[in-house]
């Protein structure tokens, strides 16, 4: 059973905090949301909220087009993964899998069979009779999931529920989330602040701040055209720099000055707004500002400047300089031998670079995209297409990488 | 490396551990612990030592040993009458108490109530109030009441007047029961009472055996209220009948004063060791006053 | 809110569930009937002149401040109060609390078995029901009794000569565990990380109790204070069943002396009203020590 969640102007007030502000989005059935934000930007009273375990001040939630303002937990058929786990300590894994069909009065012989086929799929199976005391933190997270997966609900409702676990399960356990999001397709609502989850989990990402909604998107879309300074800036690791610039506009073609240097917009790309002269902030994401021995030829614009600190990262390093006053950070090669205070040439791909308006914040600037992915696309096939994009982006590193090291040869 | 190792250590050089420093202070803290076990045990041993002894007096000395104490207490009508008392009134009061407790517990630990705050501050205030201050419009009650002389109704008072700390005990054991395990069970489909029963109860169960052997303890030991409140012989509480025998035949029987009191702090005693895991949780008053 | 107008009423206000209030019922009524009432009952009895038998004990009234003045003038009053804030100040504001953060530091410190058998001795007294106490320190004190042998005056009983002394060390001796076990919860949940950095600075031991580890346990330490302070004020069975007040009145504290003048001369009234001024003591107490707690920290 697919269904689809709305929320409809929603508001959630805590004393004088607007935790969640004017919250409108709908998770379409069978789809995997990610909503993430820095913390206390609202995206857990969102999830409590759709849970049943906050209730909207102003607004109306739906699951499967029905209205559940007022319904209580027990009855909105949603399942819910616990940062904490939550796990009962006093049962043993068995029963804390079958709590909840036991609560709505199923079988004992077919709760046994659900138990055991849910725990065979998250290989729980020889930990059946144990306290949760006993486990260790991926198998009390296993069991976290198994108590949500065994009910087959409307709705998946995750909280952090990967934060506890370190690194190296983390990644497990996102791939295992993955593959049975694509075998049971229930709709699912995933609450995270780790970018590298929301980019590699989500059908779609929705990002919040500060209570609102900044925008709702696939990954590669929200990361090609974030719609404004908060989104750009959170999602890429690391950051998207920010220059100031000025738009200005000669026979008839667009330019924007930054960095010393004035360029024209791409032809591709379609300015929203913005007139001749206006404050505009410019956007480039470190990896678009290359080190000039590894650049393309597609990166036509050359920057001088001076290198401030290298943070060698082993397949890669990040260079922090400082150009025309201002700093950048630049994703060079590894072994590059830049040092400190060293010179050296910048070079910049002008159809990658993002402008915002200067007061309000807002992308001003609409950037083609790859075809599809802003259509409403059939879940999984967009999802294999983008993975194997993503793939294919990625191998053309080793041609960076060789061109480091001729150069390094030639230095 | 091998330059520091060639050159040979001077006495001054060597890292002296202070080891007989140290073991001097850890001597002196036993020591001092050793006598104030002392000063703890003596006033004991003379109970232990009376109660065998077949010529006991006030000091405590190595007893002739006899059992004769023994039967001669277990033999008298009153001291049996005195425990079947004290175990309805402790009973009584401590099965009243604790379930009262729970119940008032969990909404006040979890539910929204007006003026929760300042219901919980009056629980404290109240939970310090001196008996002897109620002692008086409670005797007046009683003889309106027609409720003077019955270990029932006198459980119920001792029941009301434990029950402020009890509630107060409780109210913090429930609040350490995580409510996410409530909420998980809720998204379950859990109904209120399933809840209550199957998640809230189980993890509660320190809580209540801690509030339930407090109160026991408290409620055998209590003397004014039912020396107040009872003036039957069949009615009196071991501490009351301690008391008595104390008064009347003090300077002759010390072996079976012995004996009695021994007998009747055996109980508490054990139900203290079953609890003492589950107490620690229970002293940590840390910043309670703020 | 600038949103609040536009949208209408808010969604999500507290409900009161009716469930709670069935819940609290019982305890309730129970507190309301057998506490609440007699605490105001006390406040009204307090101030006539009711008697426990003759007229007075059905044809009583209302008589002002008369208990008021009447204690004024009563000298057992005056120096049953004296006696009261001697016993609570001495034996259990000093006398608890200091051996009580004693034993807690030594026990932290003490090999194994020791502090085993010791920590379980000192437990087993407060356990002890009040009136064994009172009987084993009766016993102890008598002349022929231990402390007579110990100190070499077998004829001395001490109850007769130092009454309010060996009451005191009596009410000590039993309730030290209580401050003890307070204690060594606090210093057991003090960041170790602190006092680490304390002994890696070099800090005498001495130095470290008293510049790191008591300013820290300051919360508990005025928590036990208040806590012993009004457990102690209206200690009565003890006292009771050792002396009775006496002899003469040389250890008739203010709960005991409630009850003689309720009970054994009948004044009901004057009892309740001197009883109420044991609740005003309590509530001095705690003012200042909820007041000690807030400042500096």
């Amino acid at each position: 059973m697919l269904s689809e969640v709305r929320f409809e102007g929603v508001h959630k007030i805590f004393g004088t905090e607007n935790a969640v502000e004017d919250l409108n989005l709908t998770v379409n059935a069978g789809e995997f949301l990610v909503l993430v934000g820095p913390s206390g930007c609202g995206k857990t009273t969102t999830l409590r909220m759709l849970a049943g375990l906050e209730r909207p001040s102003y607004g109306r939630i739906l699951i499967g087009g029905k209205l559940v303002n007022n319904v209580s937990p027990r009855f909105r058929d949603v399942a819910m993964v616990f940062q904490s786990y939550a796990l009962y300590p006093h049962m043993n894994v068995y029963d804390n899998l079958a709590f909840g069909m036991r609560a709505r009065g199923a079988a004992n012989d077919h709760v046994g069979r659900r138990v055991r086929e849910t725990a065979e799929v998250l290989g729980l199976g020889h930990l059946l009779k144990r306290r949760p005391s006993e486990l260790s933190g991926g198998q009390r997270q296993r069991v976290a999931l198994g108590r949500a997966l065994i009910r087959q609900p409307q709705v998946f409702l995750m909280d952090e529920p990967l934060s506890n676990l370190d690194a190296g399960l983390r990644v497990q356990m996102r791939a295992e989330l993955s593959r049975l999001h694509q075998r049971f397709r229930v709709t699912t609502v995933y609450v995270t602040h780790d970018q590298v989850e929301a980019m590699t989990m989500g059908d779609r990402i929705a990002v919040m701040n500060a209570g609102r909604l900044q925008q709702v998107d696939a990954p590669e879309t929200l990361y090609d055209n974030p719609a404004n300074l908060f989104v750009a800036g959170f999602i890429g690791s690391p950051r998207m720099n920010f220059v100031p610039g000025k738009l200005t506009s000669a026979n008839g073609r667009s330019s924007v000055t930054f960095l010393g240097i004035t360029t024209p917009l791409s032809t591709g790309a379609r300015l929203t707004a913005g007139a001749d002269d206006s404050e505009v902030t410019v956007g480039i994401r470190p990896e678009d500002l290359m080190w000039r021995p590894a650049a393309g030829p597609d990166c036509t614009l050359t920057l001088a400047a001076t290198v401030d600190v290298v943070e060698p990262m082993g397949h890669e390093a990040y260079v922090t300089a400082l150009c025309a006053g201002e700093t950048v950070t630049s994703r060079f090669p590894p072994r590059s031998g830049v040092r400190t205070q060293e010179r050296v040439e910048l070079a910049l791909n002008p159809a990658r670079l993002h402008l915002f308006d200067a007061q309000s914040g807002m992308t001003i600037l609409q950037r083609p995209q790859a075809a599809g992915v802003d259509t409403l696309r059939s879940v999984g096939e967009a999802r294999t297409n983008d993975s194997a994009r993503g793939r294919s982006e990625r191998q053309g590193e080793p041609e960076a990488r060789g061109a480091t090291t001729r150069s390094e040869e030639i230095s | 490396m091998s330059a520091v190792q060639a050159r040979p250590l001077t006495g001054d050089q060597l890292i002296v551990v202070p080891y007989r420093k140290v073991s001097a202070g850890a001597l002196a803290t036993n020591v001092i612990l050793i006598l104030l076990g002392c000063f703890f045990l003596l006033p004991m041993l003379w109970m232990l030592f009376a109660s065998i002894d077949s010529n006991p007096d006030w000091a405590i000395k190595i007893p002739s040993p006899t059992f004769a104490n023994f039967a001669d207490v277990l033999g008298r009508a009153d001291a049996i009458s005195s425990f079947r008392s004290s175990l309805i009134l402790a009973g009584t009061t401590t099965v009243l108490t604790t379930v009262l407790a729970l119940l008032s517990a969990y909404p006040l630990s979890r539910m929204h109530i007006p003026f929760k705050r300042s219901f919980m501050l009056v629980i404290l205030f109240a939970s310090g109030l001196p008996v002897s201050m109620l002692v008086v419009p409670v005797y007046q009650m009683y003889v309106y009441l027609g409720w003077l002389d019955s270990l029932y109704t006198t459980a119920l008072f001792l029941a009301a007047s434990s029950l402020p700390f009890a509630v107060w005990l409780m109210k913090n054991f429930i609040d350490a029961v995580p409510v996410e395990l409530e909420h998980a069970a809720a998204i379950d489909g859990a109904s209120t009472f399933r809840i209550l029963r199957q998640v809230v109860l189980p993890l509660t169960v320190p809580g209540i055996a801690v509030t339930a052997i407090y109160t026991f303890i408290n409620a055998w030991g209590a003397f004014i209220i039912p020396f107040v409140l009872t003036y039957s012989p069949d009615n009196q509480p071991g501490p009351v009948e301690i008391y008595n025998f104390m008064g009347s035949h003090g300077l002759f029987k010390f072996g079976e004063l012995a004996v009695f009191s021994l007998l009747f702090s055996i109980p508490v005693i054990v139900l203290y060791l079953f609890m003492s895991r589950y107490f620690s949780g229970a002293f940590n008053f840390g910043g309670a006053v703020k | 809110m600038a949103v609040a107008g536009t949208l209408g009423p808010r969604l999500d206000r507290e409900r009161f569930q009716w469930s709670s209030l069935l819940m609290l019922a019982p305890g309730l009524a129970l507190l309301g009937g057998l506490f609440l009432g007699p605490v105001l009952y006390a406040f009204y009895i307090g101030f006539t002149n009711l008697a426990l038998v003759g007229s007075r004990s059905r044809d009583y009234s209302f008589t002002g401040l008369e208990n008021v003045t009447r204690m004024l003038g009563d000298y057992v009053f005056v120096k049953s109060s004296w006696l009261t804030i001697l016993f609570v100040v001495g034996s259990a504001i000093v006398g608890q609390s200091v051996l009580g953060m004693l034993l807690a530091i030594l026990l932290r410190n003490a090999v194994v078995p020791i502090r085993v058998v010791v920590g379980s001795v000192v437990i087993v007294a407060w356990v002890l029901p009040e009136i064994t106490v009172a009987l084993i320190w009766y016993a102890f004190s008598q002349a022929g009794g231990t402390l007579s042998i110990l100190l070499g005056h077998t004829s001395s009983n001490y109850l007769v000569l130092v009454p309010m002394l060996i009451v005191s060390v009596a009410n000590l001796w039993r309730n030290v565990a209580f401050s003890m076990l307070v204690f060594s919860a606090g210093l057991r949940n003090l960041p170790s990380e602190v006092l680490e950095a304390a002994e890696v600075e070099g800090a005498s031991v001495w130095r470290r109790y008293r510049l790191v580890i008591l300013p820290l346990l300051r919360p508990t330490i005025v928590t036990n204070l208040l806590l012993v302070t009004i457990l102690n004020l209206s200690e009565f069975t003890l006292i009771y069943a050792m002396t009775q007040g006496g002899p003469g009145i040389e250890t008739t504290t203010l709960p005991i002396y409630v009850y003689q003048e309720a009970f054994v001369f009948h004044q009901l009234g004057y009892g309740t009203a001197i009883s109420l001024v044991l609740v005003l003591i309590g509530a001095i107490f705690s003012l200042l020590f909820v007041r000690a707690s807030r400042s500096q920290v």
